[in-house]
């Protein structure tokens, strides 16, 4: 469904992200995970056309996402802020994406009515994205990414700054979506919610693959054992 | 202190503004230091003409009576102007720096400031070579305290008119009303101010034991901006619910391209910068009542028309893009065709030099041949220079703050600004010389109009370059706006 072909993102002389060959299928839901500045979000940013590769190429359902759109109707995003328009109501917010995606108020509505579990109940306040807290821009940022019945989700982070409630919300959210086949990539720091809900998980070590992993039982250990390396005794 | 000075000055030298916009910097240092000398020499010409106008009376009194205006207009061009030294003292609140010191800090720090030195470039000329040379000592020491006195009396309440208004426009206008009013009321000598004041500060000199009155002046207005930053230590909280705008549904109705267009209106409406943007724009329309003293001078119709059918599309889009910095990655991640961006882009200029036109339709009654200039000059503009704006600014990627002023903010301004202007002037006078050449001058105005026809003919065509060249260039956009200035 994704294919990253011999991508090499240089940035500078210190980091680089090298990726030779990775493919993501159809209905995999894969969880990326890795420390600080390991290079999941350059990832993320190459397979959603934000940022150009070096090297290589990106290509959606076969088709390079660099050239056309094609891939932009049936791929929810929400990476971070810069994704939210600040000025704007979450109402209107919502409206403009679903808009754009061709659907009317009434489909906006009973979207928000099949998710209300997430979202705060003052979403139709009259309060600018721009004045809302971390995690209710993180919730309106997701409830965007899912309003068009996306075939592909790519989330960064959407675990970060919500409560526990929202947690388990989306966490049964996407596992509801991956049941459906929709493809999800979502990077994470909790290794607990990504081996609980990833079929597949990626790890990611100064801007290479070092780990491709199908989860399993064993993965959450795999997994905590590498990132305890790096405790200083 | 000192490490917040510290703070402060690595804060300016490594903002990306500062190492990167070299000729601008260079532009602004040559603006300040032309000040200076226009001081210095103002200063240096008032000695001369008080001496030949007004022999009769005592130098030193005129000169303090006309130093009225001066602060006058210092107090008011600070406010405009001058910015406060407010370096975010939030990260400072949760560390062990007393509240008292993060208070007196920006208040000292703006005694160094640009509009203090001013003043002495203009008074000094005169204090050293007409009050030293002819009044006693202590005269002459009390005159210069009392005068540095009403300096800092303007320095620092700048602070509080300035916090006190900033959030109240009304009171703004009303402010500059009353002072309009009381300026008028002086010059047409109905109530003067300026002989109280000279009054005021001779009496004073007269009586230096005195300059205790103008230097408790000083800490009053220092005490007085002191409380008023002391009232704005706490953040502002989140303003509660308001009724939203809605408008523009209507615009939902043209796809893809009124969608986008609504979201541009919204922007502007809803956030300082652009909305002042806006009002500055409407200053432009004035513009008619300079140019339009001969109508025989093509070349000053010519820039009446393109001034006025394009002042906001030039001042608002000499940013296009940078305006949208800020969640330019939302545009691009979502499903938004390239063509209908920059459409929505072209017809917002369009329509705004449609609006510039209607609202200057009153300069017809200095002569019809207005309308047919700016009926043209709006026709090029929308075939023409709309689509040359677009082009340029391809190559904007700093991405602006919308919730700043605009007054002397230059963010976001680059070389390419300042070269922008010339293709855009240039080329219609370029016309209008050949034509000047080939002696068909009268012909320059319709011809541009009939050039803007053929520009808004062939605009898809010509949309469909900008696109291509904001898909090659929008990494480089996009990777410059996501650097926080």
């Amino acid at each position: 469904m994704i294919e990253f072909n011999n991508i090499k993102k240089v940035y500078g002389a210190k980091f680089s992200l090298s990726i030779p060959d990775l493919v993501i299928s159809e209905k995999e839901l894969v969880g990326l995970v890795g420390n600080n500045g390991a290079g999941k979000t350059t990832l993320l940013s190459l397979g959603l056309d934000l940022i150009q590769p070096t090297t290589g190429s990106v290509s959606s359902r076969g088709i390079m996402v660099s050239d056309g759109d094609d891939w932009k109707s049936y791929t929810g995003s929400y990476l971070n802020e810069s994704f939210l328009i600040p000025f704007l109501t979450p109402m209107e917010f919502l409206g403009f994406i679903g808009r754009l995606h061709g659907k009317n108020r009434s489909d906006i509505m009973e979207f928000l009515d099949q998710n209300s579990g997430f979202y705060m109940e003052n979403i139709g306040s009259t309060k600018y994205i721009r004045e809302l807290s971390a995690g209710n821009k993180n919730k309106i940022g997701i409830l965007a990414a899912l309003l068009p019945d996306p075939r592909i989700v790519i989330l960064d982070e959407p675990f970060s700054n919500l409560d526990p409630g929202s947690r388990s919300w989306l966490k049964a959210k996407l596992m509801k979506l991956h049941r459906e086949g929709v493809t999800i990539i979502i990077s994470s720091h909790d290794l607990n919610h990504v081996t609980e809900i990833c079929s597949r998980i990626l790890l990611l070590d100064n801007g290479n693959i070092i780990k491709d992993i199908k989860t399993n039982e064993e993965t959450l250990q795999e997994l905590e054992n590498y990132f305890n390396v790096m405790i200083p005794s | 202190m000192h490490q917040l000075l510290t703070h402060q000055r690595k804060e300016k030298l490594r903002s990306p503004f500062w190492t990167k916009n070299i000729l601008l910097n260079i532009l602004l240092g040559f603006v300040g230091f032309w000040l200076f000398i226009m001081a210095l020499s103002a200063g240096l010409a008032a000695i001369r003409i008080i001496a030949e106008f007004y022999s009769d009376l005592d130098a030193t009194e005129v000169f303090t009576g006309l130093l009225f205006y001066f602060f006058v207009f210092d107090l008011i061009s600070r406010f405009l102007i001058q910015k406060l030294p407010a370096m975010s003292i939030q990260p400072y609140r949760t560390l062990p720096v007393s509240r008292m010191k993060l208070l007196h800090y920006p208040l000292i720090r703006s005694v160094f400031s640009f509009f203090n030195l001013l003043p002495f470039f203009l008074i000094m000329p005169f204090f050293i070579m007409v009050v030293c040379a002819g009044k006693p000592a202590f005269f002459s020491l009390a005159w210069i305290i009392t005068l540095v006195c009403f300096i800092g009396v303007n320095n620092f309440l700048n602070f509080s008119i300035k916090k006190y208004f900033i959030k109240k426009p009304v009171l703004i206008l009303l402010l500059f009303f009353i002072t309009g009013t009381l300026l008028f009321l002086d010059l047409q000598e109905i109530f003067q101010f300026s002989p109280w004041f000279a009054k005021f500060t001779m009496y004073i000199a007269g009586n230096p034991p005195l300059v205790i009155l103008p230097v408790s002046m000083v800490i009053l207005a220092y005490r007085l901006a002191y409380s008023t930053m002391k009232k704005n230590y706490y953040p502002e909280e989140a303003p509660g619910s308001r009724t939203i705008t809605g408008g523009f549904s209507f615009l939902s109705r043209y796809g893809e391209t009124g969608e986008l267009l609504g979201i541009e209106l919204k922007m502007i409406l809803r956030n300082k910068r652009p909305r002042s943007v806006m009002i500055f724009s409407l200053i432009f329309l004035g513009y008619g009542l300079l140019l339009y003293d001969d109508l025989d001078n093509i070349i000053k119709l010519l820039m009446g028309g393109f001034l006025l059918t394009f002042a906001f599309a030039l001042n608002y889009g000499q940013f296009l893009f940078s305006w949208e910095g800020t969640y330019f990655d939302s545009y691009l991640a979502n499903k938004i065709s390239a063509y209908h961006y920059i459409r929505s882009k072209y017809l917002f200029f369009a329509a705004a030099g449609i609006i510039g036109f209607l609202l200057t339709l009153p300069y017809i009654l200095i002569s019809p041949k207005i309308f047919f200039v700016n009926l043209s000059m709006l026709l090029y503009n929308a075939g023409v220079s709309s689509i040359l704006l677009l082009f340029l600014c391809t190559n904007n990627s700093t991405s602006i703050d919308l919730g700043k002023s605009q007054f002397m903010n230059y963010q976001g301004t680059g070389a390419i600004q300042f070269l922008m202007i010339i293709p855009l002037i240039g080329i219609p006078i370029g016309i209008h010389i050949i034509f000047l050449i080939l002696g068909i001058r009268h012909y320059t105005i319709p011809g541009l109009g009939i050039l803007g026809l053929i520009g808004i003919i062939f605009s898809r065509y010509l949309l469909q370059m900008v696109v291509n060249l904001f898909l090659s260039r929008k990494y480089t956009m996009a990777s410059g706006f996501r650097k926080i200035n």
